[in-house]
């Protein structure tokens, strides 16, 4: 009996996939606990969330991990930097770049993080943290923009989305709903902290990391900033911290970074345009 | 003679319906890859803005000049878009209907902000979870102020104009 209200429900549930109609399955629900079958209201819930966990994450629930992520990173790092003009400077700069990225209609903002590391970060929604350590080793705006849409590139390619969708520890959580985060807060903890686990300390793969590369020197570029800046960047990151240990410490080595950037210039024929805006980021910044 | 010319004129007249048919159907489509962008009455960032378009607008192709390309609205304005701001290929958009199902049929209320929020603030979910792991109030208020911030696309478009980028490269 129980299996035939499962079945009945996963047909259910499936159809109104097929149908695309979310408000059928509530109505479904309904009928079902008014005709006195709550188990049977309770399979067509239950085989919907799973139903549901299948699509896509959409913007807002993106939103609440993006906003949960950032939290972690602030207090991991010991807080953000607390100067106005240089904070809009950033941001003007991120938002040149990701305007014309291939998301650009969701709003990204960067705060700098209180830490001398030389690092940054992306949280999904557009939640982007780059250290006043990597700020000191800038030079110019072109520089800023290539690492900027390093970060942008993970948020419009939703690198981390990607992870959690595909981690085992979601696949548990998501009989419940990831929307289900504030009746089941342990479960959407278990999703964060291992969300952050991956950006803080493992790492994402280095394919990721490759393509972020590539896709935030076009976006860079698009807007005009000189797509040979990136590799100067990371030429002297490499002076600075050898290709045994890399920048970030889960990247691939500089080496194999440059050399990928390199190939994107030519292969995109992006072209030198000069513009590197040396005056306005020291102007800018000279109080990192 | 009379009996092929019968047929010679609904032919030529058969044929240019399906030439300008093909070529309606073959014009090429674009779509704007920017947040927001401009339509100017010329190719340069120094040519008066005659409209404005939006992330995914579908956008006519009448002819290509360098960087600039000059388009027609489903509205039928004319004008020209820096290239760099279009797309071939449709944007998908952030909250496509699949995604958007998902989340009705997940039936989640997790970006609902918390009622002593006001206009801004975390959402329940990140309230929660700022509880659980013992964020203090001043990494919430960071975070609460980073989701609050904004910058006018003025601000951005000014900011482009006084580095020459973008449609304002020199």
């Amino acid at each position: 009996m129980r299996n035939n209200h499962v079945v009945a429900a996963s047909l259910f549930a499936l159809s109104l996939t097929v149908a695309g109609c979310a408000e059928v399955q509530r109505a479904g629900e309904d009928i079902a606990r008014q005709s006195g079958n709550p188990r049977l209201a309770g399979a067509i819930h239950g085989v919907g969330n799973v139903v549901g966990s299948l699509f896509p994450i959409g913007y807002e629930e993106e939103s609440s991990i993006g906003q949960a992520m950032a939290l972690q990173v602030v207090a991991r790092y010991g807080g953000v930097v607390d100067q106005p003009e240089l904070v809009r400077y950033v941001n003007l700069v991120a938002r040149a770049v990701a305007n014309t990225s291939d998301r650009p209609d969701i709003p990204y903002r960067v705060a700098i993080l209180e830490h001398d590391s030389i690092n940054a970060f992306a949280a999904p929604a557009g939640y982007i943290f780059v250290t006043r350590g990597l700020l000191k080793q800038v030079r110019n705006e072109a520089e800023l923009a290539a690492v900027l849409g390093h970060e942008i590139a993970h948020v419009s390619q939703k690198h981390i989305l990607d992870i959690i969708q595909r981690s085992k520890r979601l696949a548990g959580v998501t009989e419940a709903g990831l929307s289900y985060a504030t009746s089941n807060p342990a479960a959407f903890k278990n999703v964060i902290d291992g969300a952050v686990k991956k950006l803080l300390d493992e790492g994402l793969d280095q394919g990721k990391e490759m393509e972020a590369d590539t896709i935030g020197e076009i976006f860079a570029a698009r807007v005009g900033y000189d797509p040979e800046a990136y590799v100067g960047l990371l030429t002297r990151l490499r002076e600075l911290k050898g290709d045994d240990r890399a920048l970030f410490k889960t990247h691939p080595n500089f080496s194999a970074r440059i050399e990928a950037v390199q190939k994107t210039i030519q292969g995109k024929h992006l072209a030198p345009t000069g513009v590197i805006l040396q005056e306005r980021f020291s102007r800018m910044t000279k109080r990192v | 003679m009379t009996q092929s010319r019968r047929y010679w004129i609904p032919s030529v007249a058969f044929c240019a319906v399906l030439v300008t048919g093909g070529l309606a159907a073959w014009a090429e489509t674009v779509y704007v890859q920017a947040k927001t962008a401009q339509l100017r009455s010329g190719k340069t960032s120094l040519d008066a803005v005659v409209g404005n378009v939006k992330y995914g607008d579908a956008l006519d192709v009448i002819g290509r000049d360098g960087s600039w390309v000059e388009v027609k609205t489903a509205a039928g304005a004319k004008g020209w878009i820096f290239s760099n701001k279009t797309s071939s290929t449709k944007p998908s958009g952030t909250n496509d209907t699949l995604a958007r199902l998902g989340h009705s049929m997940r039936g989640g209320d997790a970006s609902a902000t918390t009622a002593s929020a006001g206009a801004r603030g975390l959402d329940k979910a990140s309230e929660g979870y700022a509880d659980r792991t013992g964020v203090s109030a001043r990494d919430r208020d960071a975070v609460d102020r980073m989701t609050a911030y904004q910058i006018a696309d003025q601000e951005v478009e000014e900011f482009l104009r006084e580095g020459g980028l973008g449609e304002y490269a020199k």
